[in-house]
């Protein structure tokens, strides 16, 4: 009896072990909930269906547009894109048992400045740390300096860099910072891959410590090259134009994957054809939300198979992405907003910032309001997520009180710190209403001001839902950092009563 | 090995094979019931139809609405047939934005909770809704239906077009990577508008009273097949912007103010952002430029290494840098310059010098701390305004 119901375990075990192993495609990252990976299924769609395993699969990513983690106010959950998404994706991929070649467009940054330089180093980081073969540049990474940019692309020790140009030239094209083109080889299979950036954009970059060739021309000769080494498949990375890209690969059909920049927010989800042959032509969207997969497989039928993965929470997080966002943000903290260049610029209104505990004297229901409301936890926020971001300007631009949201800067007499400037932490009053201390002391009577003047001041910090005018003006008040970017859901008729105070 | 009377391998053989073929077997039927997959290049493959499911008959999943002013708001219906012999079952999916609404006719049925029944040879519609956001260019979005139809159960509908803005500058600002505060910069932006008449400028300005009196701006108008290369643009100007040497050091923060009619009157802002420095800067293999030195980490003194940094010179006076080696902290390093290198249009010259710590090397602690400070590599630059640079050096040479 034992012994039979042992047999029949064991059956049951090794039935239910071979029936998985068949189909054993990528579809989670490690220890993710199963419920989470049905939701984001269910709300993104599922990937890889019906794949069998691969000879070789190329994940193509790009225009990170300097989102390495996804951020905003509907929670990160449900958003798409990050690194540490990103990296357990592509483990997920080799856990699967898939050979696997990573290539990125390039675009890693989005703005100028010190943080840029220190992010971009910190991406360049990550994309080693996750064994990517190719990385093009895009235009917003050329405009760094020449010296951080030399930084962070050179290779490290023994481990070459795996930033690739045909045309673009760190400190010149001889420098040899980057090679022209790369061939790698995987699952048997010989894959070229080379980058570009288009004309259009070179015309754009005002760096002399970089040089751009043509990219028709520079494509030339590592065309040669590339049909020299008896590739398998090409890979064109080029950062332009759709309509520059599509003219690129005309002129070279051997590349029979081509990845373009400047498409849509999100990929098609099947890759159009490029002219009459079987070229591909790859959109990647932006912010780094999605990855799209190519698959190549040994079936004349059906030799290419391509997924759109949205890099959504069903892929979990890497502690190794965590580990690099947090030596990111503890360098921001360290370097502090004078060593990050932030100077902070005069109001344009002229006036200065009091603080929302000025108004809950007077404005004691509005301020009633606004304590219970998540304006004022924005700070808190920052403080709460691991690792902290609270020394992040690009996210205390509209966590605290006195700064430009969209220029990502202080105003003179904002927010500089819970040292010096506490009273100005958080989402408050005057991001809205305007700099009060004026209007504050008058009212205190720190200050003696007429009645004219001191009506003016009351008059300055109105602001009306009352009129079409008056609510267009609060709404673009809104949409300053309830923008696309961070608050994709925000409709102010919807979150305008989570908020809502007046005065008659 | 026997477990009672049976051969426990003969029984894990034996169920690996079938649980194999049961796992294979049951990957193909699904393939068979479901070749056709978003994504996949075999979306031709549809396989036969079952006389008895519904089955989803969509002549269009894509909707291209050309250009959208931004703001502005665009509707498209999609036609969804029913040619089975079972009713078919629409079920509406989550949309790609909250820019981007879905729902099902309501005049031939209802939609009840997002569900939608469409009897054999029946059809519905599907409206997609999506408001212009964001600040212009391309744009893509899709809203999926779950379906009942075993060839089709997910059909995704993708509506895409061209955001046109009120205006737009190409770049979008200026970035004036490393200007050398003793050479001024020529830079230029095209500026397209998209009102019913060609702009006009009432009033250009550099906004910031502190440096504005080192900008320069002028505009010329755009030719016609410039003009016409940018979607729905309907005029243009080129933008110039002069910047005159004497910067102060340090990040550069500017904003370019325009008052505009097209012929409505609109206010344009392009920022403007660089680095003001000096004409000489250090760049590559182990260079930190958060802490101005050369790190060379620890080295063996019996194998030696080899380095590589370039000298950057810009400016009025680059091609007088000829740098020569003065000191060198510790004495075993070997420097040496080699010839400068325009590069590109020769804006900037690059220098390279190559840093060795031969073979037999004596030992030498320059950790840069406290007990150990750094070396230094001092060179003799030629510059008139920097005649000598001295380089920290960061280096450990272990015996």
């Amino acid at each position: 009896m034992i012994s039979r119901l042992f047999h029949l375990s064991l059956a049951v075990v090794l039935l239910s072990s071979a029936a998985m192993a068949v189909a054993s495609a990528p579809d989670r990252g490690a220890d993710v909930p199963t419920a989470t990976v049905e939701t984001f299924t269910e709300r993104n769609g599922k990937v890889f269906v019906d794949w069998p395993t691969p000879q070789a699969v190329v994940v193509l990513t790009g225009e990170l547009d300097g989102y390495i983690e996804p951020c905003g106010c509907t929670g990160k959950e449900n958003q798409k894109g990050g690194l540490s998404r990103r990296q357990n994706f592509l483990r997920s991929v080799q856990a699967a048992g898939w050979p696997l070649l990573a290539v990125d467009l390039g675009g890693q940054v989005r703005r100028f400045g010190r943080q840029s330089e220190v992010k971009f180093q910190s991406i360049a980081d990550g994309l080693r740390a996750m064994g990517y073969s190719a990385v093009g540049l895009g235009p917003d990474d050329l405009r760094l300096p020449a010296e951080e940019l030399v930084a962070a692309v050179a290779p490290v020790g023994d481990q070459p860099t795996p930033f690739v140009s045909a045309n673009v030239g760190l400190l010149g094209l001889d420098a040899n910072i980057t090679p022209r083109y790369r061939v790698v080889e995987i699952g048997g299979l010989r894959i070229g891959i080379t980058s570009v950036l288009g004309d259009k954009e070179a015309e754009q970059i005002r760096n002399d410590a970089v040089e751009v060739q043509p990219a028709a021309k520079a494509l030339e000769a590592v065309a040669v090259e590339l049909r020299k080494a008896a590739c398998d498949h090409q890979i064109l990375l080029s950062w332009a134009s759709a309509e520059e890209t599509k003219s690129l690969a005309a002129g070279f059909p051997q590349f029979d994957i081509v990845a373009t920049a400047g498409g849509a927010d999100e990929p098609p989800a099947q890759l159009p054809p490029l002219g009459g042959g079987s070229a591909r032509l790859v959109e990647l969207g932006h912010k780094g939300m999605f990855a799209v997969a190519i698959g190549f497989f040994p079936d004349p039928k059906l030799p290419l198979r391509s997924q759109r993965v949205p890099l959504d929470a069903r892929w979990g997080e890497s502690p190794d992405m965590i580990r690099l966002l947090a030596a990111y943000q503890s360098q921001l903290e360290s370097l502090g907003l004078n060593g990050l260049g932030l100077v902070a610029v005069r109001h344009p209104t002229g006036r200065r910032f009091a603080g929302s505990a000025s108004c809950a004297d007077c404005h004691k229901e509005a301020y009633d309001v606004w304590i219970d409301s998540g304006h004022a936890k924005a700070l808190a926020t920052l403080e709460e997520q691991s690792p902290r971001r609270d020394g992040d300007p690009e996210c205390l631009s509209c966590h605290v009180v006195g700064w430009a949201p969209q220029r990502f800067e202080p105003f003179e007499g904002g927010f500089t710190g819970m040292q010096s400037t506490p009273h100005l932490a958080h989402q408050g009053c005057e991001n809205c209403h305007g700099p009060a201390a004026a209007h504050a002391a008058v009212e205190r009577g720190d200050v003696r001001a007429s009645t004219t003047e001191r009506d003016r001041l009351r008059k300055e910090l109105v602001l009306s839902i009352d009129t079409p005018e008056g609510k267009q003006k609060a709404v673009n008040n809104c949409l300053e950092c309830h923008d696309l970017d961070n608050s994709p859901e925000f409709d102010f008729d919807t979150y305008w009563p989570q908020v809502e105070h007046s005065e008659k | 090995m026997q477990v009672g009377s049976v051969n426990a391998w003969a029984v894990a053989g034996i169920a690996a094979a079938v649980g194999a073929a049961i796992g294979g077997g049951s990957a193909l039927l699904e393939a068979s019931l479901r070749p056709w997959q978003v994504g996949d290049f075999s979306g031709e493959m549809l396989a036969p139809s079952n006389a008895d499911a519904a089955e989803a008959d969509v002549p269009e999943t894509r909707h291209d609405f050309g250009t959208v002013g931004a703001g502005g708001k665009g509707s498209h219906e999609f036609v969804i047939h029913n040619r089975g012999n079972a009713t078919l079952t629409l079920t509406r999916g989550a949309t790609s934005c909250s820019c981007t609404v879905s729902d099902f006719d309501s005049t031939d049925g209802g939609d009840e909770g997002g569900r939608k029944e469409v009897p054999p040879d029946g059809s519905t519609r599907l409206r997609l809704t999506w408001k212009g956001k964001g600040t212009g260019g391309p744009f893509r979005q899709q809203a999926t239906v779950f379906t009942n139809d075993p060839r089709r159960p997910e059909i995704a509908f993708v509506i895409e077009g061209t955001v046109v803005p009120t205006w737009k500058a190409i770049p979008d600002r200026l970035v004036l990577s490393k200007l050398s505060a003793s050479s001024g910069e020529q830079a230029s932006l095209r500026i397209f508008t998209y009102g019913s008449e060609p702009p006009t400028f009432e009033q250009l300005e550099a906004a910031d009273p502190e440096t504005a009196q080192f900008f320069s701006l002028s505009t010329a108008p755009l030719d016609a097949a410039e003009i016409a290369a940018e979607t729905g643009a309907t005029g243009g100007v080129l933008l110039k912007v002069g910047v005159l040497p004497g910067l102060p050091l340090g990040q550069l923060r500017q904003t370019l103010r325009a008052t505009v009619r097209i012929p409505e009157e609109i206010q344009l802002e392009v920022p403007v952002e660089g680095t003001v420095g000096g004409d000489l800067a250090l760049a590559g293999g182990g260079w930190d430029s958060s802490r101005q030195a050369l790190l060379l980490g620890s080295v063996s003194g019996r194998k030696g290494s080899r380095t590589q940094v370039f000298l950057m010179a810009k400016g009025p006076h680059r091609s007088s840098v000829k740098p020569a080696v003065g000191e060198v902290v510790p004495a075993s390093l070997v420097v040496e310059v080699g010839e400068g290198v325009p590069v590109g249009s020769g804006g900037t010259v690059r220098i390279p010098i190559s840093i060795s710590i031969p073979p037999g090397s004596p030992p030498a602690n320059h950790r840069c701390s406290p007990q150990a400070p750094a070396g230094r590599i001092v060179l003799e630059t030629g510059h008139p305004d920097t005649p000598t640079l001295t380089i920290p050096v960061c280096v450990a040479i272990d015996p």
